[in-house]
């Protein structure tokens, strides 16, 4: 059954948290809520989990709404970002919990609890408390705690953000066979958008307690909404330029006292206008021969791993990044020649910094 | 280790050892004198260990009885009333038990609806707790004393009982909100959201989580309801009404005072708390809740 949340509002005191979010999650399905601090994820997801109730809106699974349930009449469950393991019990009792407080017998109780301890590999840690685990073992417990109930939906707030990178990389895998294996609706808060990328069916990109685009992370990444989801989505983020002109077939750009043509355009059709060009570094090319180039200094050079980043200043104020091959030689000081792939330009409304694309589809 | 290192360590176990024994001496002093006969108590010079030792202080607030310490020794007229001994041991035990049961019970859940609930003054209430706390006994007791007479509680074991909450509650009730404060939220979620009812999360997580800080404020109550002298004195005029503190004042009596029972009462006053102190150590040590959250 899908889940519906129908424009909820929410507001503490005067300050409004949460506006009109309007969203479907399909069944079995990994939504996940990204954005900056503050810009109300949590918020959504904790009334999601009954925690907080909204000022106005309605939650719905199927045709049963639910957001006037307690959270313990939900049967929803939630891996909280500090674990939440109950200090005084051990591991068995930690998972056991829930099963117990709704009355499941004992030795029921102990054969799910192993159960899922197997699953998750923490049998030899069911007699221990939590302050005797490490970060990623208290993880799993969490994990166990909420599997063992098989809820129908799973609430993570960033339950990944205390571990350290490697483990962070490693239950980010375990995490999406987790939910491929148990195949319940998850719902995941996250401000790293590298996470949402990688483990999400779909992504809520949120901002100001709006949601700024909800759509897969490919329409994400290749068709960002706006300014701000094209810069919060990727990494490196998206290089702006201000005042490019699209036009006569080109895009051009106003580098110093001069103007000149960056790329061929593939969108500028209808009149000429003046936008706020976003291109992705990995778009950007060096030192090319053919079409339309503008001269640029690099500034800066980033070894990482695989790739260059190279910083670019291409005068007038007007500085990008760009994402090469890590044997391309460039240095640091050297006058290249910098273009963008043209059919992977994001044309801005200056205003509004909605996309140019999405602007047209709607006319 | 070097010999420095030695020196250093054999001085410092000194001097603890001599700040040990100071802090210690009234103790045994007390202990010493409450074992030695009549005549050896005002032996000149003083001796800690005593030539004779005898029960017979212990024995005679035990059994209520006055009995000679030996045949041939002088008969010392022990004006005191040994035989209130235990009255007053049984009133000083359940006077002080019954406030901190009180007090803790209602603390606890004060403390705990500061700090979980949101309404009008709940940030202030703590502030406004400790201001109280901040009275001295000797500026609350008559109010507390005309309050008492105006419901007939004067003189009766209710009067201590309720004297002793007015002072250790609001303490304890701050004590115990600064420790809610520290238990993280999540713990209770979790539970709420793994299907408990409020009450029962109060009982199945916040209980346990805010047991070192409850111990905590318990002994607290518990001292001062058992070491009172003023309420006590103030409030109750019969002498089988009395608590041990102001009880043990009857054996002094005129130019007579009779140390040996005195010193005995001391010692056994101490005692219970000192065992209640050793027991509830292990609670007291912070850190129980180290690790339920973040790594």
């Amino acid at each position: 059954m899908t889940i519906r949340l129908d424009h909820i509002y929410k507001s503490f005191g005067p300050v409004p948290v949460l506006k009109d979010i309007h969203l479907e999650f399909p069944e079995k399905a990994f939504v996940t809520l990204v954005g900056p601090s503050g810009c109300g994820k949590t918020t959504l997801l904790r009334i999601l989990a009954g925690l907080e109730s909204a000022t106005s809106g309605a939650i719905w699974h199927g045709k049963e709404k639910v957001s006037d349930l307690a959270p313990g009449k939900r049967d929803v469950a939630m891996v909280f970002q500090s674990y939440a393991l109950y200090p005084h019990m051990d591991v068995r009792a930690n998972i056991g919990y829930g099963l117990k407080v709704r009355g499941v017998p004992r030795e029921e109780l102990d054969r799910r609890v192993r159960e899922v301890a197997r699953v998750l590999e923490i049998e030899h840690l069911l007699g221990r408390k939590p302050r005797q685990l490490s970060g990623g073992q208290r993880q799993r417990v969490a994990l166990g705690r909420a599997m063992v109930r098989k809820p129908w939906l799973f609430l993570m707030d960033e339950p990944l953000s205390n571990l350290d990178a490697k483990l962070r990389v490693t239950m980010r895998g375990e995490l999406k066979r987790f939910h491929l294996r148990l195949e319940a609706t998850t719902v995941y808060v996250t401000h790293d958008q590298l996470e949402a990328m990688t483990m999400s069916d779909l992504i809520a990109v949120m901002e100001h307690g709006v949601v700024q685009q909800y759509a897969t992370p490919a329409e994400i990444y290749n068709r960002p909404a706006n300014t701000f989801v094209a810069g919060f989505i990727g990494s490196p983020p998206m290089n702006f330029i201000e005042g490019a002109r699209i036009g006569g077939g080109e895009v051009s750009i106003r580098a110093g006292e001069q103007v000149a043509a960056v790329a061929a355009s593939a969108v500028a059709s209808g009149a000429d206008r003046v936008v706020r060009l976003g291109v992705r570094p990995q778009d950007v090319r060096l030192d090319t021969s053919e079409g339309a180039s503008v001269p640029g200094e690099v500034t800066l050079v980033q070894l990482v791993g695989s790739e260059k980043l190279v910083d670019l200043d291409l005068g007038g104020g007007v500085r990008v990044t760009a994402e090469v091959k890590a044997e391309l030689a460039v240095e640091q000081g050297a006058r290249v020649r910098v273009s963008f792939d043209p059919a992977k330009l994001h044309l801005f409304d200056l205003e509004s910094g909605r996309n140019l694309a999405f602007v047209a589809e709607r006319a | 280790m070097s010999e420095l290192g030695v020196v250093r360590r054999v001085l410092a176990y000194l001097v603890l050892l001599a700040v040990t024994f100071l802090i210690c001496f009234p103790l045994i002093w007390a202990f010493s004198t409450s074992i030695k006969g009549p005549k050896e108590v005002m032996a000149t010079p003083p001796r800690l260990i005593p030539t004779e030792a005898t029960a017979a202080n212990y024995r005679n607030l035990i059994t209520g009885k006055e009995q000679y310490f030996r045949a041939d020794q002088a008969y010392v007229p022990t004006t005191a009333a040994p035989q209130h001994f235990i009255a007053w041991f049984t009133n000083s035990l359940i006077v002080s038990g019954s406030s901190t049961l009180i007090s803790i019970v209602i603390s606890t859940l004060a403390a705990y609806s500061i700090t979980r609930f949101r309404y009008w003054g709940r940030r202030i209430i703590p502030y406004f707790s400790l201001l109280g706390y901040m009275i001295p006994s000797i500026i609350l007791v008559f109010p507390l004393f005309l309050v008492m007479a105006q419901l007939s509680l004067t003189n009766s074991l209710w009067s201590l009982t309720f004297g002793y909450v007015s002072i250790t509650l609001p303490f304890s009730m701050w004590l115990l909100w600064a420790f809610f404060r520290g238990i993280p939220i999540e713990l209770e979620e979790a539970a709420m959201i793994d299907g408990a009812s409020r009450l029962r999360v109060f009982v199945d997580i916040v209980l346990p989580s805010a047991l070192p800080g409850i111990i905590a404020a318990a002994i607290f109550s518990l001292i001062v309801s058992w070491n009172d002298f003023l309420f006590a004195r103030v409030f109750i005029n019969s002498i089988e009404n009395l608590p041990l503190t102001v009880g043990v004042m009857h054996f002094f009596e005129g130019v007579h005072v009779d140390w040996g029972l005195m010193m005995a009462s001391a010692v056994l006053m101490t005692v219970p708390m000192a065992i209640l102190f050793m027991l509830m150590q292990r609670h007291l040590v912070a850190g129980f809740g180290a690790g339920a959250v973040k790594g």
